[in-house]
């Protein structure tokens, strides 16, 4: 291992480039101070060679001159002193007749990085400047910017002041001239096109600091860049797009035409030959979904696995597909995740599970299917996803509660593992009065709770044995007893202990007083906004959501039992319209669980909706206010009526009619949809 | 911009770096070494590492993680695309693209990378001014070097920097006056089951050698331009002229590049030249499952398929495979589980098979998943899009050029469920 003896390489090293018959021997000479270069890339420290290398840059040889001067800017920083020995020889390099030779001591003295060469450097750069060959002339420019972030006040001669910010622009030094002169003239004849694929990216990244003065030269810019949107390099395409998205900012048609427009490269992007370039261009697509749900609707099946892929890009997919779930490729997406379930590897089969989960929410029957067909399989792994899976289901969406109650009831073999057990102990504490057989599965638990090593499992253990012992007493007293007696008495963790003493402790102060500490909502999908999409800025629609006072004082909306489709399509025929109501602004363009969840936080229930941007836009949801249940139907205009399009109509039906509640149901919706409207812009 | 870049091999040892700005220490890599200790398999590491400090962005090919150490924002596309260039760089240089040919050519490596990349930016990246600036190795040169102890480092300056057209350089002379095309397209596919399509698309693109004298002026017209759904071009493509005309007009650069690639996805229907048939069963509670296989061409308009090769990775409980190809070689490896059938040519008369028997662990239960079976194949002087080369024509230069168009079909994913 070259860390280990490094003193004995470098001591036989020295011997020998100090050697007068090896340096008279050019080839042997050069062999020796590629050796030294070989040892630097290893890792070793051949510092202490400093002198002997700085010797050995006197030389024609250009290949020998590079390894020296690679091996100078590494130690450079190290040795200060000994590298200021080198400067006259790559000043005189600087004049050597050779351009590449010039080239090469240029940048390499400016590639010295350490405090007190800017004076030296300065003088080379600025003949750089003006040198004849456009090699040298461009490493000056690059000489520029590093000696700028050196010494960010040093003031280059006036040259190079007017230069400085051209440092930005460094890479674009074949026709960076031509740039500035476009610049500062204020016209734009950028010439784009000239550029390789890097100095493009470059120059789009560096017009985001641009600040256009009109709408007029905005557009100019824009019209210019448009062929790059669909350049043939995902990156140059992208940085398109983000020039495009950030001088549009107030024009959100603009935008989404861009969106539109790169969704073809960045497809391709997800189909590239190397997996690094799918990944990134998955991540892409994610983040372009974000604002433009609808825009890969069509091409869910490029979001399929295959089978050799890496998985990164297998859990990329899966997260896009949940995204892109509608009405018409539902069954085939399901089929596809079902098929990824069981996967060699725990990892993805166990994120396909949760993506099923996902999609649960919104199709929660043929999910709930493919679900239960997975406990058959008795893997432990599968198990244990599907369980958790429930747990969350059940609790973002209540509707599913009794046919997840009925599945866990009749699974016979529990989850191996501390999370599988925990989602288990949760469901069976939560809803043990919908699964017969919860208190004896619980039992087992109880039983085996000496082997059990995990303290969370514990915990849960004992919080759902209290849920269970409130609903079916007669059958938990007993183990709950045993329970509470071995946490309190035996068990070592003090976490446990303390949790089972606070139960014994309200045990103690009477049933009903526990059942009103430890009871709660059997479900919170207010929660969704929160755990469902976190990377979304929701932290303000929350705090605004969570608010509607004004509203709220008038009217008290409650979300009741859930209604069936069939019954809300046959009350909905049944009914008279009472209401209806032109709100003046479009549908927010937010994701439908976001808005699902927005407006069961004011407990207005969505039963169903248009997927993505169909038009006509149409949703169906429904309230329960005192002693009356709302049903209402928004509906975005027809496209082809002009004007209409613009606005969401919402018409209400009502039984028995109270019209104090429509008005304050209508207030209430109108407020969350602005909301949502406000913070999708 | 990218600030430093670390070749790390299978085995996990740094055996090259190279800094463009201050020596970033490489206990940097640690973080990478973390992500490659917990993926399963090398290809999981994911491409993109954040750190406290930094960002690692790395690509592995030929078993070869390069890894860019980034400290300030730069889009992770193109470092991507860089780091690719790179490998693509080294590739042509060296042949292959090893550690032991990074290693023995380590001068001319680090010669490329200080041409390549100046204070973090992309500089020279195009192959032809590359190959101006640093001299391939050749035996004959490295011989020739050895002797006479000169370098392999270009006296002149690369006069395509200087040129008006950037990706070609100035007075190009060539004897044989040629220009040979290649459209090469790759289907990817998902059959399922029972043999219909879940998903398949086809990635094409056109490989241009162009030896011309001269600046000429090149126009390449298809038959079906309509065909191609997302196209993207080489730079000296005049975009104008194909929005307009769907005729591609360029100045060409000089040697090998990829005039353009596209896509023609699943709104056109994509033709399936292979189709499968398979029996793959696994009996509950014996310890035998039954293995059958045959392949047979469709849609390839009389082309014969070529090159073809079966892999399939059989589920864990499998022991062995006791099978009997009707033609070529099988090998099953019983640790990794990989079957694969090396057939060759399809004939259409005599379709080939592989039948037998898998012998399961004893007492194991049956396994639930079943195989996927992979299928590579080659079909010559066949673009399975349809898509055809209409006319070249050249202006600008008096001589007359040979002109040469190959077709070629391959099988990129393609991939059946049983």
């Amino acid at each position: 291992m070259p860390y280990l003896g490094s003193e004995e390489v470098v001591k036989e090293l020295r011997r020998a480039l100090s050697n007068p018959n090896v340096q008279a021997d050019r080839l042997r000479y050069k062999n020796y101070i590629t050796k030294v270069i070989r040892y630097m890339t290893q890792g070793l420290d051949v510092s202490a060679l400093f002198m002997d290398m700085v010797k050995a840059s006197a030389t024609v040889d250009i290949v020998q001159k590079k390894l020296v001067y690679l091996y100078m800017c590494t130690y450079a920083s190290d040795k200060p002193d000994l590298a200021l020995l080198a400067v006259n020889t790559l000043r005189k390099d600087c004049a050597d007749p050779n351009p590449m030779v010039r080239g090469l001591a240029l940048r390499n003295m400016c590639n010295f990085r350490m405090p007190g060469m800017t004076e030296y450097i300065e003088q080379p750069i600025v003949a750089g400047l003006r040198d004849k060959a456009s090699y040298v002339r461009r490493v000056a420019v690059l000489g520029c910017a590093k000696m700028h972030s050196l010494q960010p006040n040093t003031e280059i001669g006036r040259d190079i002041n007017e230069l400085e910010w051209c440092g930005l622009l460094v890479d674009l030094c074949d026709v960076f001239i031509s740039c500035l002169d476009s610049h500062s003239d204020g016209t734009h004849s950028l010439q784009m096109k000239d550029l390789d694929s890097w100095a493009q990216s470059e120059v789009l990244t560096f017009l985001l600091r641009y600040r256009p003065r009109s709408d007029d030269e905005l557009f100019d810019i824009l019209s210019l860049l448009d062929a790059f949107l669909l350049s043939s390099h995902a990156h140059v395409a992208v940085a398109t797009l983000r020039l495009f998205l950030h001088l549009a900012s107030a024009h959100p048609t603009v935008q989404a035409d861009a969106l539109l427009r790169t969704s073809a490269p960045l497809l391709a992007t997800c189909g590239a030959a190397s997996r690094e370039l799918r990944f990134a261009g998955l991540c892409h697509v994610q983040q372009v979904m974000r604002s433009q749900p609808g825009l890969f609707g069509t091409h869910y099946k490029r979001f399929f696995c295959g089978y050799s892929e890496p998985s990164y890009i297998k859990f990329r997919k899966m997260e896009i597909l949940v995204e892109l779930v509608n009405d018409e490729n539902v069954a085939l997406v399901l089929e596809e995740l079902r098929s990824y379930c069981t996967d060699v590897s725990p990892e993805l089969a166990q994120a396909a599970i949760a993506a099923i989960g996902r999609i649960a929410r919104t199709y929660s029957e043929k999910c709930l299917d493919i679900l239960t067909g997975l406990l058959g399989l008795k893997q432990d792994h599968i198990t244990s996803a599907v369980i958790q899976t429930f747990r969350d289901l059940v609790w973002f969406c209540p509707q599913s509660t009794a046919a997840v109650c009925q599945t866990v009831g009749a699974c016979v073999d529990s989850p191996q593992d501390s999370e599988g057990k925990q989602a288990l102990l949760w469901l069976l504490g939560e809803h043990g009065d919908q699964i017969s057989s919860a208190p004896y599965v619980m039992e087992g638990y109880i039983d085996g709770l000496k082997t059990e090593l995990s303290s969370a499992v514990k915990m849960e253990l004992l919080t759902a044995a209290v849920k269970m012992f409130l609903c079916r007493p007669a059958e938990t007293q007993d183990m709950l007893g045993r329970l509470l007696h071995y946490c309190i008495e035996e068990e070592s963790d003090v976490c446990v202990r303390d949790r089972a003493l606070l139960y014994y402790r309200l045990l103690q102060r009477g049933v009903e007083e526990t059942r009103k500490v430890v009871t709660g909502p059997k479900s919170d999908p207010s929660m969704s906004v929160l755990t469902g999409r976190q990377e979304e800025p929701i932290s303000d629609t929350d705090v605004t959501l969570s608010s509607p006072d004004d509203a709220e004082e008038e009217i008290s909306l409650s979300l009741g039992p859930p209604l069936s489709h069939e019954t809300f399509e046959k009350m909905w025929l049944d009914l008279e319209t009472l209401h209806r109501q032109t709100l003046g602004f479009p549908r927010p363009r937010a994701a439908p669980d976001t808005l699902q969840a927005a407006l069961q936080l004011v407990k207005i229930q969505t039963l169903a909706f248009t997927p993505g941007d169909t038009v006509p836009w149409k949703a169906y949801i429904y309230t329960r206010s005192t002693e009356t249940l709302i049903l209402a139907e928004l509906l975005q205009g027809d496209q082809q009526a002009p004007g209409s399009d613009e606005s969401l109509v919402v018409s209400v039906k009502q039984q028995p009619v109270n019209q104090h509640a429509i008005r304050g149901f209508v207030s209430v919706l109108k407020s969350v949809l602005q909301t949502l409207n406000v913070d999708t812009l | 911009m990218i600030h430093s870049l670390f070749l790390v091999n299978a085995s996990g040892d740094i055996f090259l770096e190279k800094h463009w700005k201050s020596v970033v220490s490489r206990s940097v890599c640690d973080y990478f070494f973390e992500a490659l200790e917990r993926a399963t398999e090398p290809e999981n590491v994911p491409p993109v590492i954040p750190t406290p400090h930094h960002y690692l962005i790395n690509v592995l090919r030929h078993r070869i993680y390069f890894v860019a150490v980034i400290q300030s924002e730069v889009p992770p596309l193109f470092v991507i695309e860089f780091l690719h260039r790179v490998v693509d760089t080294f590739q042509d240089y060296f042949g292959v693209c090893t550690e032991a040919a990074i290693k023995d050519n380590v001068v001319v490596v680090y010669e490329l990378l200080e041409e390549m990349l100046d204070n973090g930016f992309p500089l020279a990246t195009e192959s032809n001014i590359l190959k101006e600036l640093i001299k391939p190795p050749t035996i004959l040169r490295t011989v020739v070097n050895t002797i006479t102890g000169s370098t392999n480092v270009g006296e002149q300056l690369p006069t395509g920097q200087l040129s008006v057209v950037p990706w070609r350089r100035t007075g190009v002379k060539y004897t044989n006056n040629e220009a040979y095309f290649d459209v090469i397209e790759e289907i990817d596919a998902i059959i399922d089951k029972s043999g219909s399509t879940i998903t398949a698309e086809i990635q094409g693109v056109i490989d241009a050698c162009v030896k011309l004298t001269g600046m000429p002026d090149l126009t390449l017209s298809f038959m079906n331009p309509r065909l191609l759904d997302d196209v993207s071009f080489h730079p000296c493509v005049r975009f104008k002229r194909w929005e307009a005309e769907r005729i591609l007009s360029f100045i060409p650069p000089d040697g090998n590049f990829r005039l353009l690639s596209y896509h023609v996805s699943s709104q056109n229907l994509v033709a399936i030249p292979v189709y499968v048939k398979h029996n793959i069963s696994f009996r509950e509670g014996s310890s035998q499952g039954r293995f059958e296989l045959t392949l047979g061409p469709k849609q390839t308009m009389g082309k014969a398929v070529e090159s073809v090769l079966v892999s399939s990775q059989l589920p864990r409980g499998v022991l062995n495979a006791n099978l009997n190809p009707s033609q070529g070689t099988y090998t099953f490896d019983p640790v990794t589980k990989l079957l694969s059938w090396d057939v060759g040519k399809i004939n259409p008369q005599k379709l080939p098979s592989l039948k037998g028997s898998m012998s399961l662990q004893a007492g194991a239960s049956k396994p639930d998943e079943n195989p996927t079976i992979n299928i590579q194949f080659k079909i010559q002087q066949l673009a399975i899009s349809g898509l055809k080369v209409n006319r070249l024509d050249m202006y600008g230069e008096k001589y007359k050029p040979f002109k040469g168009i190959k077709y070629m079909t391959k099988a990129g994913k393609f991939q059946v469920r049983t």
